[in-house]
């Protein structure tokens, strides 16, 4: 069953995948930056500095789905022992990283203008912070830990620690009182953002969802290079 | 009107800082992924390269990437 995730069985289909994201991506960028910077409108109380929205959220979702990924794969890696888990999630956690780190300097800068403050050690914010530390801190294992088995080991703990963080992020908003919103889209029951504001959101989603696809495919072919380098002598 | 597009109503900074910030960060990473992508297939050509010709040939018949490598840079150059 697992076969099918083997590096010679996928490469040509990633390469196949790149060229595809390639050719659509600038279309879709470019519809869904127009959509968010001039077709929706400004929110009746925090005016067009709603637009940041468009780019912080999706960041947001994109660094927690990357780590609830890693988080998920670690426990099967631990369970299948399947190493290729760990060259996929050695891949996705730098793209985590860099939505993370996205949400919280796009979170700041909606802040500034909402709250009147950059910054605030809130429960939602703090959390966030917490959860790019726990990337920093996943990354660096495969950094300097030269030890393949080892680092997959301890890669694995630090995912599945982090994923603690990751239900304290989603509820952090209900649980205390924060400066930060409550979830205006829920996936039950109905949403509290309009139609208007919806569509462009999800357009801006669809474009970062390209790029992430994009980011790790490039990545994987890396690795997967990487490997078939270092074994030549074995082919 | 492309003052007041520009403006965003006194939010301008804050809504072109973020969207600016969020484009340069995800082109800075896209070129840095290609390059390594590129730097690591030139090095994976060049240890093939430095294989015997028989060595080589045993290389590009079992490894479909090896031969996929190949054809792909051949092209380019």
């Amino acid at each position: 069953m697992f076969s099918f995730f083997s590096p010679s069985n996928i490469y040509s289909t990633i390469q196949r995948l790149i060229k595809f994201i390639n050719s659509i991506f600038f279309l879709v960028l470019i519809i869904g930056l127009t959509f968010a910077l001039v077709f929706s409108p400004p929110d009746y109380i925090q005016g067009d500095s709603v637009r940041i929205m468009y780019v912080h959220v999706p960041s947001a979702w994109l660094g927690l789905a990357c780590f609830s990924f890693i988080t998920l794969l670690s426990v099967f890696n631990f369970i299948f022992k399947i190493k290729n888990f760990y060259f996929i999630n050695k891949c996705i956690a730098p793209i985590g990283l860099l939505f993370t780190c996205l949400a919280i300097i796009t979170g700041s800068l909606w802040g500034q203008p909402t709250w009147g403050t950059w910054w605030a050690w809130d429960a939602r914010l703090t959390s966030m912070f917490v959860l790019m530390l726990f990337y920093i801190f996943y990354i660096l294992v495969f950094k300097i830990i030269r030890k393949e088995e080892l680092a997959i080991k301890i890669s694995s703990i630090v995912a599945i620690l982090g994923s603690i963080n990751l239900p304290i992020i989603k509820y952090s908003v209900e649980w205390w009182s924060t400066l930060h919103q409550p979830a205006s889209i829920k996936i039950t029951g109905s949403s509290a953002i309009h139609s208007t504001m919806l569509l462009p959101l999800m357009a801006m989603l669809f474009v970062f969802v390209l790029y992430a696809a994009l980011i790790f495919l490039m990545k994987y072919k890396t690795e997967i290079i990487r490997i078939k380098k270092k074994n030549i002598k074995r082919i | 009107m492309i003052i007041e597009f520009i403006a965003m109503n006194g939010y301008g900074l804050y809504v072109w800082l973020s969207f600016s910030v969020v484009l340069v960060s995800c082109a800075v990473v896209y070129y840095k992924t290609k390059k390594t992508l590129k730097k690591y297939e030139k090095e994976f050509l060049v240890e093939l390269e430095t294989l015997s010709l028989s060595e080589k040939n045993k290389a590009l018949k079992n490894s479909k990437i090896a031969q996929q490598i190949l054809s792909a840079n051949s092209k380019i150059s």
